[in-house]
């Protein structure tokens, strides 16, 4: 019976994965973004742990749970407390919802020609849905263009990090635990290190918007 | 072990341990260590290379960790015979550099990039494929490049004499390895000799030879590519100046030799008309620079250009003819380019080394502030006089067998038993003659301003008028120069019979010794004996002498003292000629090329307008070329520089966009 769900759930993870993508870059508000971020994590875990069962391997489902730990929880927790801690300002938009709506569909398109290209000979359904992880990237990256605050930046951040994994679990079906675990503790400090960076820079300039340092150029 | 693969075991050993000695000996016994282990460096240099020029086989293979063939060293005869001149020379200046190099040239880092230096050159002639030959070719560089930096921090132009090195360099390393890759990719090896298996009229052939000719051409300071030589070889320390113009643009020539010879040896005629071009140009435009020069290094470096211009228009017009098949006067011309780029590095390492012992003793150069030091300084006025015979090509020298050996394969050339060559070389051969009429001219009135204002004449400064001779570690190297200008002079038969012996087993030159070691070039019926001419001389001048010595004894001297003397019985230095007004003429005939800028100002005394006080006249001549072709490149890379710099605005999120756009422009590429 899990061989006919099998790539129903891997659909449904990716989809979601896709979705709420989509939907970070329509949102601006930053708590919208934490929780989409926290199901997108949620999302990635329970990828990681459907490819775990469908393989059996029990190393699989452990980085699933790793990665609910960290991914589902811990980082939107993190996000949360320090957004409650500081007064918020708001994302004003480099890009209207619409344009950027229409380039996560396009981008999304290049990101599946492209995956037909490097992807053409493996036929697994993983691979398939591998297109989702690159477009996951291509999305991180625009968020990371497209957004003024530092935090919202960091969001723009993860999700290329969620991309990255995507792509990661869909391809090579799982990780090695000890690689995940070094790879989410890089992550987690380097969110650490934005956030305490960009708390600093709230406290000196009063708002976080990176468009204000540009005195370092030469 | 053989003579040769020792000999270079022994020259990589020495230069290693002159590095060590450079950078741990004090600095009280630094210098004379150093440079008797590099003087050692270029002894073990010339005896490997006379082994090698004798025939002698012996090769030295360094493996590499590389997945390359490894790194074989075995030098042919006509890498002998270069490593022999650069080594020479090398030993030369080291012995100078022990009495010359003082503060900063003395410096830990000096001594031990001259070492690697002249390793790297004396080592270059024996690579036998790309990679050794790059990787020396680069040390070589390298260590002339710090060399050069050595007085920094008292001089700012230093700095930009450096920034000019390394980039005209790298011009040429580019020019060097482009011109390799092209050979490399067309027939699938590195080692000479499967290079030389690529066609000689294919196009990779065309291709390579242009690169390389760019390239090593650049080295060997050819117009356009010599914008380098007249702000490096003044900043350099004068005995570092005397390695570079003596030994390393030799090491051009020789990869000139290493194409035209060795890889491709049968090239069409335009190859000839090419380098004849370069050449012919180098040597016009070096020597009219070098005549106006009033700064005695520049002049050098000038006159190097010049000296170099001719080696190129000899080959130039050996590769011409040996594409018409006349191969006597291709030969003799071939024989008489190295010749002279032998005799070139014997009185361009003296004439240097003079100029840096004249720096040591005054502490200037420029030529208007020098005169009178003739009388104080005899040892180096001695040499430098006969090295600036050899550079004007006077008889008894070494520059006036090579230039005429040279003007007998030009006039020779373009006939071949009485029938007319080609047209080509028709056009080309009287062209080249006057070329190198002109060039002769113009050296022999340089050579005498130089020798002239510096050494003649009263002092014109008081630095000029209390130098003292220099130490004799100094004046050993002058005098075994200035002995090597005269000796090849007198007696050039053996070097040429060894250039014939050097530029074989393809192209066997019919040179051979005649009379009292003199040379004669069968092929094109020249024969040339300066050593029976001037015992014949002797024979005939030493009676007239010796009849007007004692006809002068009967009658007693007669003293005319001066009844009206017209300004004279007051003679102060400044009535005298100087380097600028005695050029002055020359400047005026060739205006047009040399476009030079005066400056005349007049101070008045007081009030009045027919009295002056003072007249401050200032004359520059810039390099028409650096001017004209480099300036603008020069500009259009700043202004590029400056547009690019608008792109870069500090602000994060552009550079997120650029990266973005990057990664797409990527993924679109993979997809198409």
């Amino acid at each position: 019976m899990f061989e006919t769900t099998y790539p129903q759930l891997i659909g449904l993870c990716t989809g979601t994965l896709l979705l709420t993508s989509a939907l970070m870059v329509w949102r601006h508000s930053m708590l919208a973004s934490i929780r989409l971020l926290a199901v997108q994590g949620l999302a990635l875990a329970a990828l990681v742990a459907v490819i775990g069962v469908q393989k059996g391997e029990l190393e699989v489902i452990l980085v699933a749970v790793l990665v609910l730990l960290v991914k589902g929880l811990g980082l939107p927790w993190v996000l949360a407390h320090e957004s409650k801690a500081t007064t918020r300002t708001d994302e004003a938009p480099r890009l209207n919802p619409t344009a950027s709506l229409l380039t996560v569909a396009l981008l999304t398109i290049l990101a599946y020609v492209v995956s037909s290209r490097v992807l053409a000979r493996d036929t697994s359904v993983s691979a398939h849905a591998a297109p989702i992880g690159l477009a996951m990237v291509l999305i991180g990256f625009l968020l990371l263009v497209t957004r003024r605050q530092a935090r919202s930046q960091l969001i723009g951040f993860l999700v290329l990090d969620n991309g990255i994994a995507t792509v990661a679990f869909l391809t090579s079906g799982g990780v090695p635990l000890v690689l995940e675990l070094g790879i989410s503790l890089d992550v987690l400090l380097v969110v650490m290190i934005l956030y305490v960076f960009a708390g600093r820079m709230h406290n000196k300039f009063g708002n976080t918007d990176i468009d204000q340092l540009r005195k370092l150029h030469d | 072990m053989n003579a040769v693969q020792s000999g270079l075991v022994v020259q990589a050993l020495l230069a290693l341990a002159a590095v060590a000695t450079g950078l741990l000996s004090p600095v009280s016994w630094r210098s004379r260590a150093t440079g008797a282990l590099c003087a050692l460096l270029g002894v073990a240099g010339i005896v490997t290379g006379a082994a090698a020029l004798g025939g002698a086989n012996g090769a030295l293979t360094i493996p590499l960790a590389l997945p390359i063939d490894p790194l074989v060293l075995s030098p042919d005869r006509l890498g002998g015979l270069f490593m022999i001149v650069v080594s020479a020379v090398g030993a030369l200046v080291s012995l100078f550099g022990i009495g010359s190099a003082r503060g900063a040239e003395a410096s830990r880092t000096s001594w031990a990039a001259m070492a690697v230096f002249l390793g790297g050159m004396q080592l270059v002639p024996a690579a036998t494929d790309v990679v050794s030959f790059l990787l020396l070719w680069e040390i070589m560089t390298l260590g002339s490049t710090v060399l050069l930096l050595a007085d920094h921090a008292s001089r700012s132009t230093v700095y930009s004499a450096a920034i000019w090195y390394s980039a005209m360099s790298q011009l040429s390393f580019f020019f060097v390895l482009a011109g390799f890759g092209v050979l490399v990719a067309a027939t699938g090896g590195t080692g000479f000799q499967t290079l030389a298996t690529v066609p000689a009229d294919s196009w990779p052939a065309n291709l390579a030879f242009v690169l390389l000719l760019l390239g090593f051409g650049g080295k060997a300071e050819l117009v356009p590519l010599h914008v380098w030589v007249p702000r490096v070889l003044p900043e350099a320390p004068s005995h570092v100046a005397a390695a570079m113009s003596g030994a390393m643009v030799k090491i051009g020539v020789y990869g000139a030799l290493l194409v035209c010879v060795r890889l491709l040896p049968s090239g069409p005629p335009w190859w000839g008309v090419l380098i004849l071009v370069l050449g012919g140009v180098s040597a016009v435009y070096g020597i009219l620079q070098a005549s106006v020069a009033s700064d005695l290094k520049v002049l050098l470096a000038y006159s190097t250009t010049e000296n170099m211009g001719l080696v190129f228009l000899g080959l130039g017009a050996s590769v011409l003819l040996r594409s018409y098949n006349a191969t006597a006067a291709a030969d003799a011309a071939l024989v008489a380019a190295l010749l002279l780029m032998v005799s070139h590095a014997a009185f361009k390492t003296t004439l240097f080394l003079g100029a840096g012992a004249v720096a040591h003793a005054t502490g200037e150069l420029n030529l208007d502030r020098l005169g009178g030091l003739g009388k104080r300084m005899p040892w180096t006025a001695g040499t430098f006089g006969l090295a600036s015979l050899g550079a004007a090509s006077l008889p008894i020298t070494s520059g006036f067998v090579a230039e005429w050996m040279l003007l007998q394969a030009l006039i020779h050339g373009a006939r071949l038993d009485g029938e007319v060559v080609s047209v080509a070389a028709s056009i080309a051969m009287p062209l080249a003659v006057a070329v190198l009429a002109l060039t002769a001219g113009l050296a022999l009135l340089t050579f005498v301003k130089a020798y002239g204002i510096a050494f003649l004449a009263r002092p014109r400064s008081r630095k000029a008028s209390i130098a003292r001779e220099v130490p004799w570690v100094m004046r050993v190297p002058l005098v075994l120069g200035a002995l090597a200008v005269v000796g090849l002079g007198l007696m050039p038969g053996p070097l040429a019979a060894a250039i014939a012996a050097a530029v074989g087993p393809v192209i066997v030159p019919d040179v051979h010794t005649v009379g009292l070691a003199g040379v004669s070039l069968s092929g094109i019926d020249a024969v040339l004996d300066p050593g029976t001419l001037v015992i014949l001389a002797g024979l005939v001048l030493v009676p007239i002498l010796v009849i007007v010595a004692l006809g002068a004894r009967r009658h007693p001297t007669r003293v005319d003292p001066l009844p009206w003397a017209g300004g004279g019985s007051r003679l102060r230095p400044r009535m005298q000629y100087t380097a600028t007004s005695y050029a002055e003429p020359l400047v005026r005939v060739f205006d047009d090329v040399l476009r030079p800028s005066r400056d005349v100002e007049v101070t008045h005394v007081g009030e009045s307008r027919y009295l002056v006080e003072k007249v401050h006249v200032e004359q520059t001549v810039s390099d028409v070329i650096e001017t004209r072709l480099y300036r603008p490149v020069l500009n259009a890379a700043q202004r590029f520089g400056l547009a690019a710099r608008r792109a870069q605005d500090g602000s994060i999120h552009r550079y997120l966009g650029y990266s973005f756009a990057a990664l797409l422009v990527v993924l679109i590429a993979v997809s198409l």
